[in-house]
């Protein structure tokens, strides 16, 4: 399947200063998460892939095409920038009308699409008030409703949920879940981990404006075969479970749990601990009540791959 | 929706009436625009009071028109439509990227060259608007006892497409500097109120490089008392030649402004 | 640990009230002011007048030597306290102030606006007062640099050029009159520049409005003088109220023939007027409607 969106060698310098350096992607349709921390590089990659600004070295393509100055692509396009800016003096109703204006659509169409996209993020109600009045939230779900109002076939959204309270984000997430079944491509960033571990699998790592991994995020922990994998097992003898562990090759550490029934155990081959422990509890007479991996997720990968 | 394809001349067309649109709406609404139709006003003011002091001193020698001529020349050409296609000129690229809107523009459909278009037109609209109205009301007030010669309304006419003709050559003249610098207004309000008027005192041909001279040229020379200063040394250029002059002059900075528009990297302050 | 028990830490000191809080404002409007693009040309440029005045009194003091080059400017030269007048009340050295203006004071309270920043500044143990003070001394001190200083300096050049102090013997007010004249520039542009800072967010407008209101009025004065020859119009200058009172200052005859009295009465009225709309714009919370 051909690559939605493809970087090739993309690197952008501002002045002195490294904004992203030598990316190479390759982004599918479905739900992607940009996760990095503040100042990592994710809006320059989103503003690149949009060809908002040009790339010092490298290529971006997005269906197919190249983006920068080709405006016919940016049709199939939305876009939901970061920065909390609006044309103040409007309402909301104006500005969306507006801004499909310039997809040139039809007055009738227009009406159709802004009261759609009103509708879902929840803001019909209050479409005639001025966006200078609106909270934060109705001005973030504001903004996303510009990026869907056109029904694009690809979606960059910039931490679409800066400034949401929980109810609006939970709201927003499932809205965005949405668009998988919709077979669009969306390309979401955040700097807050559990919000893109809600939203998706894929995901990106950027830092320092480099990518550390892309893909599944289980795939990615894969990847990290020198980093220990943490397994936690809750049975009816850890300690006699310890000590059959303590003997394989691949295990390197074993500890006990806070909790009385459970151990921890350190491993470089998950595959390997998973398939032996079925034989060990049948052997051992153990019942085996749960098995976890308590950091198999984005705070932890995030946390070895940039150094912490 | 309708097909874009690149390079459409009607796409173009229509992506620049829609910008047009879009701009035109949301500058009448700002503040700042009623302020700015509040200052146009002024010379009606002006006109009702001199009306009314003229009646009262008794000073009815001077003719209406004569006043209005002074009133053209001295407030608008010198001063109010050089701070109004300086503010709404320079407004064209500045709003955006002081508000941080350049955004959602330049993720829409439409040539970045049509943006630069559609909103010069949108704002010339507006400041025409301001300048016309300001215009006819005064012209009216100030020859209330003579609107049946048709001789003064052909004065009228032609003021206003001065005016006119000054609107659009130094908007375009500012959204060229408003897409090249940050500094745009400083570096306009010197140019406006400083170079404008200091060539004039240069030698030879120096005054051809104003549009101050342009708009001299195709109003008659006339007696403006304590400011005669601003027809000093005027060596005015034909008729034909200015309006052709004044046409490319606007041509030529928004094609600039245009090709900067298109090209040059705009980064947000944060 | 119980949430109770996880408290703030209260601080017991004793909170010391600073004798300028609005120092820090200042300090950092100025620094701002100097780090802008083309500043610092336009400011060294706005003291090409002091120079040209300076080069004035050191040939007024050899008159022998430059009588082929000064033939028509003798009384020009004629160092008096209409020299200093001049040279305080030129329209150069206005056009400059209101440039400057247009660099240093435009985004003075209007970037506050913008950036939503009054609360900020409120929420510290800093009263309006010092807030106005903070701003205002900006000007203040580039608009000292443009007129208190560089007068005293000329007179100061005047007696050293002289080699004796016959020239303040004989016009021992002088000093005052300068210091006194520049603070009446200072405080009416301080008002004016800083009421039109608080009409708008936006930097620009403000910049424009500035320039605006000063040819405006000189405009307005322009056409109604022309048409009435009245010299009652000149009030609506604020060019020709700042030489009127100006004249005064330096006890020269008045340019215009009317009192300076009602010059005086219209500038203040304008800091008033500037004041009061201050206070309105400049409050903590903003209301959004």
């Amino acid at each position: 399947m051909n690559p939605v969106i493809e970087t090739k060698n993309l690197s952008k310098w501002y002045g002195n200063v490294l904004g992203l350096s030598d990316v190479f992607l390759q982004i599918s349709s479905g739900i992607t998460g940009l996760l990095g921390p503040n100042g990592a590089g994710k809006s320059t990659l989103l503003s690149l892939i949009t060809g908002q600004i040009k790339p010092s070295i490298g290529s971006v393509s997005l269906l197919g095409e190249r983006i920068r100055n080709n405006y016919p692509l940016l049709a199939r396009i939305g876009y939901c920038p970061e920065r909390d800016s609006f044309y103040e003096e409007m309402t909301g109703w104006q500005y969306l009308t507006g801004l499909l204006k310039l997809g040139h659509f039809s007055s009738s169409q227009i009406e159709s699409l802004a009261e759609k996209a009103l509708d879902i993020v929840e803001l019909v109600e209050d479409k005639h008030r001025v966006i200078r009045s609106y909270s934060q939230g109705m001005r973030q779900r504001l903004k996303f409703a510009q990026a869907i109002a056109h029904n694009p076939e690809v979606l960059i959204l910039d931490e679409p949920l800066n400034g949401l309270d929980p109810l609006g984000k939970r709201k927003l997430i499932s809205l965005i879940k949405s668009y998988r079944q919709k077979e669009k491509t969306v390309l979401v960033s955040s700097h807050v981990l559990p919000e893109i571990e809600a939203l998706t699998q894929q995901i990106i790592l950027i830092h320092q404006g480099k990518i550390f991994a892309q893909g599944d995020i289980h795939y990615i922990r894969d990847l990290l075969e020198t980093h220990p994998h943490k397994i936690s097992i809750r049975c009816s003898h850890p300690r006699k479970m310890a000590s059959e562990f303590i003997h394989k090759p691949y295990v390197l550490k074993v500890s006990f749990g806070t909790s009385q029934d459970s151990l921890i155990v350190e491993t470089n081959n998950r595959d390997g601990l998973f398939s032996i422990i079925p034989s060990l509890s049948v052997k051992n007479n153990i019942q085996i009540d749960e098995i976890t991996s308590p950091d198999d997720n984005l705070q932890a990968v995030f946390d070895y791959l940039v150094g912490k | 929706m309708i097909h874009i394809k690149k390079g459409q001349i009607s796409f173009y067309w229509k992506s620049v009436k829609d910008v047009f649109s879009f701009s035109f709406s949301l500058g009448k609404r700002t503040k700042r625009t009623r302020v700015f139709y509040l200052l146009s006003f002024l010379p009606v003011v002006m006109a009702l009071v001199i009306k009314f002091a003229q009646y009262f001193y008794g000073r009815t020698d001077i003719q209406g028109i004569y006043i209005f001529s002074n009133i053209i020349m001295m407030f608008y050409l010198q001063f109010l439509i050089l701070l109004l296609a300086l503010f709404f000129g320079s407004s064209v690229c500045l709003d955006e990227l002081e508000g941080k809107t350049l955004t959602y523009l330049t993720t829409r459909p439409v040539p970045k060259p049509a943006i630069i278009l559609g909103k010069y037109a949108a704002y010339s609209v507006l400041i025409v608007l301001m300048t016309g109205a300001g215009v006819v009301f005064s012209f009216l007030i100030l020859n209330c006892e003579n609107l049946g010669d048709v001789s003064l309304y052909k004065i009228l006419l032609r003021d206003i497409s001065v005016l006119c003709l000054g609107l659009i050559s130094y908007a375009s003249f500012f959204t060229f500097l408003g897409t090249f610098l940050k500094k745009s207004v400083m570096v306009g309000l010197i140019f406006g109120f400083g170079w404008e008027n200091v060539v004039q005192y240069f030698p030879g041909s120096t005054q051809k490089f104003t549009i101050a001279h342009y708009l001299k040229s195709l109003l008659p020379s006339l007696n403006t008392g304590r400011f005669s200063f601003l027809l000093f040394r005027l060596e005015p250029t034909s008729p034909q030649a200015a309006v052709g002059m004044l046409f490319l002059i606007t041509g030529f900075f928004l094609v600039l402004a245009c090709v900067i528009f298109s090209f040059k990297e705009y980064l947000f302050e944060d | 640990m119980s949430i109770k028990e996880r408290g703030y830490t209260h601080w017991d000191g004793k909170l010391k009230e600073s004798r300028f809080p609005w120092w820090p404002i200042s300090r950092l409007g100025i620094r701002l002011t100097f780090k802008k693009k083309f500043f610092k040309f336009f400011f060294f440029l706005s003291l090409s007048p002091a120079l040209a005045y300076l080069v004035g009194i050191y040939v007024s003091e050899r008159m022998e030597e430059f009588r082929f080059m000064v033939q028509e400017s003798v009384s020009f030269l004629q160092i008096n306290p209409n020299y200093f007048k001049s040279y305080l009340t030129g329209d150069f050295l206005y056009f400059m102030i209101i440039l400057i203006l247009v660099f240093a004071a435009s985004g003075l309270i209007s970037d506050d606006l913008r950036h939503n920043s009054l609360q900020l500044y409120f929420s510290r143990p800093l009263k309006k007062r010092d807030y106005f003070m903070g701003k205002s001394s900006v000007i203040v001190f580039f608009l000292f640099i443009l007129t208190m200083i560089p007068s005293l300096v000329l007179f100061l050049m005047k007696l050293i050029f002289s080699g004796s102090f016959k020239f303040f013997s004989t016009y021992p007010w002088l000093p005052l009159s300068i210091i006194g004249y520049s603070l009446l520039l200072t405080v009416f542009f301080s008002f004016y520049a800083l009421f039109l800072s608080s009409l708008s967010p936006n930097r620009r407008y403000v910049a424009v409005l500035i320039l605006g209101f000063y040819f405006f009025s000189d405009i307005l004065f322009g056409i109604f003088k022309g048409i009435f020859h009245s010299h009652y119009f000149s009030l609506l200058s604020i060019k020709s109220n700042l030489q009127q009172v100006g004249a005064l200052f330096f006890q020269q005859k008045t340019p215009y023939e009317i009192s300076w009295v009602f010059s005086l009465l219209v500038l203040l009225g304008v800091c008033v007027l500037s004041a009061l709309v201050l206070r309105k714009k400049v409050q903590g919370v903003r209301i959004i409607k």
